[in-house]
């Protein structure tokens, strides 16, 4: 792990990035890491600025120079050079703003993918939990419907048939719970389909509205 | 030629950023508008890739040697974004003036020249390249989707039949485009070994997010058309090693692994064959019903589902890919082909490594830009 290691004539941008912090002994106290990391971004930046500033201001000066020097009759008209630099800004700033909407919609794009794929995980999980829930409360149900048949007096009736009788006691309060709890799981999600629906309508007619279309 | 001073004019100019890959197509394309055409609408991520490449690769003009298969490669690629010899020298004057204006003072016409000349010999390997390719491929295909399916909400396998031969090794990629995203081609590996009728598939995840991936999964339908470039990539099979062999997908990182399949399939007599297929749910396994019709006609091979995430009780093994494969067995004796995202290939190879297998017999492709 190498130190801050700065020189004192130059900085260079590309230094400020490979900047390497030795961790604070434990016990210690240190700056937050992240915090540091954001300012030398800040700072980096800054320089970058800085850097471009400077190279612009050195071109205008080695233009002007060239005018001075060969100061014709026509030294104060703009040069085609002149005219090429500025093009070339007025485009450089058209293509960044072009970027940054696409960049813009890309990443709006993704954050709402990642919205619905937690969506869609939470939902299963959920249907996953409820599912086990019902099954859980049908059996319960089921096993005391079970208990509940009384020992037959017939003395003809075995085991066999006691048992037989428990478990279609059994089966039946299990289907009869689980379908029950089935019906108003699935109106529920019925509900949900429904609300989801009407409120996608109205945000598509809201935003067909509002923007021109793509395609 | 001076590449040292060359090198270090670079790396000046380079310390302004974003500045310089603007300043540089924004003249380009003032002098050259047609050339606008052959760019991405939104250049903001791929800016500086062309730009800072073209700087490191012209300046290690003194080890051009070393660089030519590299180089090489690139004047291939570039056939299929429509470049030409006569674009050359525009590109060219574009560079130098970036250049010179970002240098102020410290630019010399000893510079403009040695800057000139080195870029001049890139170009002439890149265009002899271009011009041998030429010779051989088209340069692109163009492919019809003939089905498509989709295997989860993220996920689809489909098959294209290209319009003339497409002649490959099982293990490669090509790069596509979709005419709904223009000027963005993706790699995706083909898999299945070439076929008498030509077709070819592929396996697509989406990415959240991405320009191009969700049209491959959502958008794209039987009968649409598609570019397809020519084949590349060295995760190929080593037929002749006689080792065992291990291979490792994650989630379509079996797509190029299921074409070597084919491919030790039709071998006289196969090696023994692990294939590890790993997800991150159940229903990331998407294509393990074929995987599994295939491990029962096979007796060389054995298939090991594997799901990170939750439990899958007996349908596969629980853990990332890398723990199940150290669960599993010694590996030291075998040739490994490993494929997927970066995070998934690297864990897997450092795993390999620790148990004992040595780099020169594991063969990796990582689902990430260069
Ligand atoms: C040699 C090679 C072969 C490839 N083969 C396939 C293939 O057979 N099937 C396939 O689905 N994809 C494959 N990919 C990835 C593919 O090229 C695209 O990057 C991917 O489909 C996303 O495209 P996009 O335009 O939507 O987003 P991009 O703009 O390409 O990517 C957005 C971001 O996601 C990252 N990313 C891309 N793929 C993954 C991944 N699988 N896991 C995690 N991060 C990722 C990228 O690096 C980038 O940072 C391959 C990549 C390479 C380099
Ligand atoms: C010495 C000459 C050149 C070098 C070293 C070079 C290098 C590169 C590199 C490294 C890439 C990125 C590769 C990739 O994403 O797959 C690239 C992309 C590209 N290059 Fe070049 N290039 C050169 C000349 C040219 C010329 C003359 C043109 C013609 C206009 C050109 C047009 C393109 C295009 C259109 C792309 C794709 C850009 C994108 O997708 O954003 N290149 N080049």
């Amino acid at each position: 792990m190498t130190s801050p290691e700065i020189h004192a004539q130059r900085i260079t941008p590309a230094e400020l990035q490979a900047v390497n912090f030795q961790r604070a002994p434990l016990g210690r106290r240190g700056f937050d890491e992240d915090q540091v990391r954001a300012f030398l971004g800040q700072v980096e930046q800054e320089l970058v600025r800085v850097l471009n500033e400077k190279a612009d201001l050195e071109n205008e000066v080695g233009r002007l120079r060239e005018r001075i020097a060969g100061a014709g009759p026509d030294a104060a008209a703009i040069q085609p050079e002149d005219a090429h630099i500025q093009a070339v800004r007025i485009l450089s700033n058209a293509q960044q703003t072009a970027d940054q909407y696409v960049a813009d919609a890309q990443r709006y794009s993704r954050e709402i993918a990642e919205e619905a794929r937690r969506g869609r995980d939470e939902i299963l999980a959920d249907a996953r939990s409820r599912a086990t829930l019902v099954l859980e409360e049908a059996h319960r149900q089921a096993s005391y419907a079970a208990e509940q048949i009384a020992p037959s007096s017939e003395p003809m009736s075995g085991d066999e048939r006691r048992e037989l009788e428990r478990e279609i006691a059994y089966l039946r309060t299990f289907s009869d719970v689980y379908r029950t709890h089935l019906r108003s799981y699935l109106e529920a999600l019925l509900r949900n389909v429904e609300e989801w629906e009407t409120s996608e309508r109205e945000s598509l007619s809201g935003t067909r509205a509002a923007l021109p279309r793509m395609d | 030629m001076d590449a040292q001073r060359l090198k270090d004019n670079f790396a000046q100019v380079a310390q302004h950023g974003d500045a310089v890959a603007l300043f540089f197509y924004s003249d380009l394309f003032l002098r050259n508008p047609r050339l606008r055409d052959m760019f991405p609408v939104g250049m903001s991520t791929q800016r500086d890739r062309l730009l800072s490449a073209l700087g490191r690769i012209v300046s290690q003009v003194d080890d051009l040697h070393n660089l030519v298969p590299f180089v090489q490669q690139l004047g291939r690629d570039h056939r299929k974004f429509g470049v030409e010899a006569l674009h050359y020298p525009e590109v060219g004057a574009s560079l130098v003036t970036t250049l010179r204006y970002f240098s102020g003072s410290s630019w010399t016409e000893e510079l403009a020249r040695d800057w000139t000349d080195a870029y001049n010999l890139v170009s002439k390997v890149m265009l002899d390249a271009a011009q041998q390719d030429s010779s051989v491929n088209p340069s692109w295909w163009n492919a019809q989707i003939v089905a498509h399916e989709r295997r989860r909400f993220d996920l689809a396998v489909f098959r294209v039949l290209p319009d003339r031969p497409f002649a490959y090794q099982p293990g490669q990629s090509a790069s596509l485009e979709v005419p709904a995203r223009m000027r963005m081609w993706r790699s995706y590996s083909m898999a299945n070994a070439p076929r008498p009728d030509n077709t070819v598939d592929f396996h697509v995840q989406l990415i959240d997010g991405g320009p191009v991936s969700p049209v491959l999964v959502r958008s794209l339908r039987v009968g649409d058309w598609i570019k397809l470039s020519a084949p590349v990539g060295t995760m190929t099979f080593d037929e002749r090693s006689g080792r065992d062999v291990l291979l490792i997908g994650g989630s379509t990182g079996l797509a190029p692994l299921k074409a070597i399949l084919d491919q030790i399939g039709a071998l006289p007599s196969p090696p023994r064959v692990h294939l590890f297929f790993g997800a991150r749910y159940v229903d990331g396994l998407y294509d393990l019903d074929d995987l599994q019709k295939r491990a029962a006609g096979a007796p060389w091979l054995t298939v090991i589902p594997a799901v990170s995430d939750h439990d899958p009780g007996a349908v596969a093994e629980h853990g990332t890919l890398p723990d199940v494969i150290g669960r599993f067995g010694m590996w030291q004796n075998h040739d490994a082909y490993v494929c997927g995202s970066p995070g998934m290939t690297d864990a897997t190879v450092d795993r390999l490594l620790n148990l004992g297998l040595s780099h020169d017999r594991i063969r990796i492709d990582k689902y990430a830009d260069a």
